[in-house]
């Protein structure tokens, strides 16, 4: 009777043993098919993402030859005891573009949006320019403009009812219809990226025409940038 | 002692029914992701190339970023002390922090958006939408706002707010709810600016987004994590 009760144990114990082995590498096998989400995506989704990394990479690797020649640029006026500022003004003028602050040239699309106030898909909201724009910077639109106000990082669209009359404004200045939105980025892109079936924005409004254009002029923003509440995160040396 | 017998015996069924169970949900479990991985040699093939694209990517952003350090310090260093020169230095760094290629600090507000789970039927207006990201951004920068970030992804010139599918990206990267939305700026001005009577903010209250804000004296704002291009600008 002793002797059975404590095969019996054993068995149990061996059985028990064994399915929580087995759990366990389960387990693991589950945890490492879900190191990283590209495990889970399908054939459209990877390439979508292969192309994406490319082009990441390929911006990246722009960007390391410019900094590195600058870099190299100071580096030999300093060896030559020259004047080194000549570089920074150029440094000083390709972030002022970026931002906004100067006027800047460049093939790109112009649309031409405009609003109908007798149907209500007609009409257009501070939402329906912020969706374009967003869909031109997803597009990669490196400047845009609405009727001549550049849109900066900080750029807002706002409805505002004054008096039971609608305005939109942009940055505080009241903008009417026609919108005219300029974009400066890869023509075809842009064109291809508003004009896809069902989901572009210029294909989704009946109100809104799209055209390629070379050297478009976008306007410098009329206004300051400012920087009062932001300080910069100064990271130790390792 | 009979007791005690059928005692041990129940104790042990009941483990191995246990374990027996957790079994038969991992097999389940694994069987559907082996569905879903679909696992094709053409697709492993793919995911082989994003794999090793995303690992030279963080390779050389890595080089990039070391190379912006020493450009700084070499910069520091080169530039005759004048006024003149300091002052430009000054204003390049400002342009930085303005664009979000810099990680910055200061006094600003927290947004918390959450999806309703409260009714009972759930229906689109119970989600958080990426329309209502772009909105509740754009009411930070009427506010004020100096750097927005979402979920930690930094505000920038390119920046886009999309809906792929069910889920939503910024700047090519997923994020999910709760969705936490840093900006700095005036305190005050940003809370009031966003709590405006008919702004955005009061209209995602009613449809149910459970909306949590919070103005604190220190918000960190971590920078973008890419390039700004300008290939195509003159």
């Amino acid at each position: 009777m002793k002797k059975g009760k404590g095969i019996m144990t054993i068995t149990m114990g061996v059985i028990c043993f064994v399915l929580a082995y087995v759990m366990f590498m389960q387990f693991r096998t589950i945890e490492e098919t879900n190191i990283t989400q590209i495990e889970n995506m399908r054939e459209s989704e990877l390439s979508e993402k292969l192309a994406s990394w490319k082009e990441k990479y390929e911006e990246t690797s722009l960007k390391l030859e410019e900094t590195n020649a600058k870099l190299q640029e100071y580096k030999q006026k300093r060896e030559a005891n020259e004047e080194a500022s000549e570089l920074l003004d150029r440094e000083l003028a390709q972030a002022k573009a970026i931002v906004g602050l100067t006027d800047v040239r460049g093939n790109g699309v112009i649309i031409t949006y405009t609003e109908d106030t007798t149907t209500e898909s007609g009409k257009i909201r501070d939402s329906d320019l912020i969706e374009l724009v967003n869909e031109l910077k997803l597009a990669g639109a490196e400047a845009i403009s609405i009727n001549d106000q550049r849109i900066t990082n900080m750029s807002n669209i706002i409805n505002v009812d004054i008096d039971g009359k609608k305005f939109i404004l942009i940055d505080k200045k009241r903008v009417t219809s026609p919108y005219t939105i300029k974009a400066i980025g890869d023509p075809k892109y842009l064109e291809s990226a508003l004009t896809t079936k069902t989901i572009g924005f210029v294909t989704r409004h009946d109100n809104a025409t799209l055209q390629r254009e070379n050297n478009i002029t976008i306007n410098k923003y009329n206004g300051d940038i400012k920087v009062r509440y932001s300080n910069e995160v100064v990271k130790e040396e390792e | 002692m009979k007791l005690k017998k059928g005692q041990v015996a129940i104790t042990l069924g009941v483990m191995c029914f246990v374990l027996v169970f957790g079994i038969g949900i991992q097999l389940k479990t694994t069987k559907n992701l082996e569905q879903a991985v679909g696992s094709t040699y053409r697709e492993n093939a793919l995911r082989d190339e994003v794999l090793k694209w995303k690992e030279q990517y963080d390779h050389i952003y890595a080089t990039l970023e070391n190379a912006e350090k020493q450009l700084e310090k070499e910069r520091k260093v080169s530039i005759s002390s004048d006024d003149n020169s300091v002052e430009k230095q000054k204003e390049l760094k400002e342009l930085n922090m303005y664009l979000g290629l810099t990680e910055v600090e200061g006094e600003g507000i927290t947004i918390t958006l959450r999806d309703n789970t409260s009714s009972l039927i759930s229906t689109s207006t119970d989600l958080v939408h990426d329309g209502d990201l772009r909105a509740v951004v754009n009411e930070l920068k009427n506010a004020g706002a100096e750097a927005i970030s979402i979920n930690g992804q930094r505000i920038v010139p390119s920046t886009s707010i999309n809906c792929v599918g069910t889920v939503i990206q910024v700047n090519d990267e997923v994020v999910g709810a709760p969705f936490i939305i840093k900006a700095i700026g005036n305190k005050g001005n940003l809370n009031s600016g966003i709590m405006r009577p008919g702004g955005f903010i009061e209209w995602l209250v009613e449809d149910g987004i459970n909306v949590e804000t919070k103005t604190s004296d220190n918000i960190k704002i971590n920078k973008y994590n890419g390039v700004l291009t300008d290939k195509y600008i003159k």
